[in-house]
């Protein structure tokens, strides 16, 4: 890649990074732009990824060259049989292709969930009892013992078969605090990825400030905060107008 | 033709899921060689669905063009920035990089795409932002609790969260990261381990109700 187009893609980048943090001021064209210009690449990502992951060597490829292997032709034809629900009259095709990407997701998601979201959590729950002694191992028992009171009191929150009064409401109270410190934490987490995204981009727009990239960022701000004053004035006189009427 | 509209269909989807199901539990080379089969087919039923996705929104927005309803004109974007990344990858056969060059699409990823999808979810970071301000008004100790976690997790991940615990509540003795690290490793665990119990017997009732044609939602109206 040359290092004009190196250039120009940090005036693109710096662009639509910049359009984008414009919606931040007000909806524009420029944001409408960039948005529906990410929906295009993003399918247009996706597209080729499918293309060269999936169809070209999983279909294309065993269907015309040895080995061949023609029965790639079932799934490809109940994939296929998917895109019929845009025709009314033979959508009932599509039908086929559904079943099987649920009876196929049914069947392999039971054993794992069992497994993993079930069996390992209560497994994960025990394992800190299980030590020979109490010395040295106190501060792991404590912390079992947290997880296995909080555990227990939030499936008593989300136990609906007997009335919550008495003991077990007293449980399934402390139950939502413990829900509440896991949304708190959850919630946390998501501020702090978004922000890293965030610092990321800026760091951008750092770069593509420079000279090498001749002052990309700066000139696009410039061209978009002289866009907005003009906006801003265009779309005032008619209001003045109206009220001098 | 009900049978071939509807009962065939659920009878696949019983055979499927039975099979699958029964395969993960009798590890024999039959049911190996079953599920190997089944995961490329499935990768492949899968890779055409997207079509579904796809079409979709090409007829979606092609509809906008046509009836120039408000706004058409940036629907012209969506199919440009399809093709910006569509074609550059049928020229460079989908390599995102050549040795140590980036080829076309590897540029379209790097400067369209990356920048574009980046930037769409950090413009959350604002948002996320003032949507906490009006949810975390403190009216119980719930939502107490619901703050403090929230802001320990934050403060122990930048420095000047580090710095503020430092001055303040440095007497202590105590790391704001070690706090979190706590925080996560205990009780946090204990909340989504219920949630995640809760999930899975939804989820596995969900799952033998398809299997066995109970849930049939997915099939659409007759």
């Amino acid at each position: 890649m040359s290092e004009t187009m190196m250039i120009f893609g940090g005036w693109v980048a710096a662009g639509l990074t910049i359009f984008l943090f414009s919606f931040l001021y007000k909806d524009n064209p420029f944001f409408k732009i960039a948005e529906h210009l990410f929906l295009g690449a993003g399918m247009g990502w996706v597209f080729q990824t499918v293309l060269f992951k999936t169809w070209i060597p999983k279909v294309w490829m065993p269907l015309t060259q040895a080995p061949y292997d023609f029965s790639v032709l079932i799934p490809a034809l109940l994939g296929l049989s998917l895109v019929t629900q845009f025709f009314p009259k033979i959508s009932w095709v599509s039908r086929y292709g559904f079943t099987f990407i649920m009876g196929y997701g049914s069947g392999l998601v039971i054993p794992l969930t069992i497994s993993t979201d079930f069996l390992n959590q209560i497994g994960g729950t025990l394992t800190p009892f299980m030590v020979t002694s109490f010395a040295g191992n106190w501060l792991q028992l404590l912390n079992g013992s947290i997880i296995a009171v909080g555990f227990i009191c939030v499936l008593f929150y989300f136990f609906f078969s007997v009335e919550h009064k008495g003991a077990v409401k007293k449980a399934s109270t402390v139950g939502i605090y413990f829900l509440m410190l896991y949304f708190g934490a959850a919630f946390g987490n998501t501020v702090m990825g978004r922000f890293s995204l965030l610092y990321g981009r800026f760091d951008d727009l750092y770069k593509y400030s420079g000279g090498k990239y001749f002052y990309a960022t700066h000139v696009i701000l410039a061209v978009l905060v002289i866009y907005f004053i003009v906006d801003h004035f265009r779309t005032k006189k008619p209001a003045i107008e109206e009220e001098a009427a | 033709m009900i049978l071939i509209k509807k009962y065939i269909p659920l009878a696949l989807c019983f055979l499927f899921g039975v099979l699958t199901l029964g395969s993960y539990y009798v590890p024999t080379a039959a049911s190996e060689n079953y599920m190997e089969a089944m995961n490329q087919w499935e990768n492949i039923v899968a890779g055409f669905a997207f079509l579904l996705g796809l079409f979709g929104l090409f007829y979606s927005h092609y509809n906008k063009i046509t009836r120039k309803v408000d706004g058409w004109g940036y629907s012209l974007f969506v199919y440009i920035g399809f093709f910006m990344m569509v074609i550059p990858a049928i020229l460079s056969e989908g390599k995102i990089m050549e040795g140590t060059t980036l080829t076309s699409i590897g540029w379209g990823y790097r400067f369209i795409y990356n920048a574009l999808a980046s930037t769409m979810f950090s413009v959350l970071a604002f948002y996320i932002v003032s949507t906490a301000y009006r949810a975390f008004r403190i009216k119980s100790a719930q939502a107490a609790v619901l703050f403090v976690a929230a802001l320990i997790v934050i403060l122990g991940k930048v420095p000047l969260g580090q710095m503020l615990w430092d001055t303040t509540l440095g007497w202590t003795g105590t790391q704001v990261s070690g706090i979190v690290q706590w925080l996560m490793d205990v009780p946090v665990v204990a909340g989504r381990r219920g949630i995640m119990m809760g999930l899975a017997i939804g989820g596995i009732v969900t799952g033998l109700k398809i299997i066995f044609g109970i849930e049939r939602q997915y099939m659409g109206r007759d």
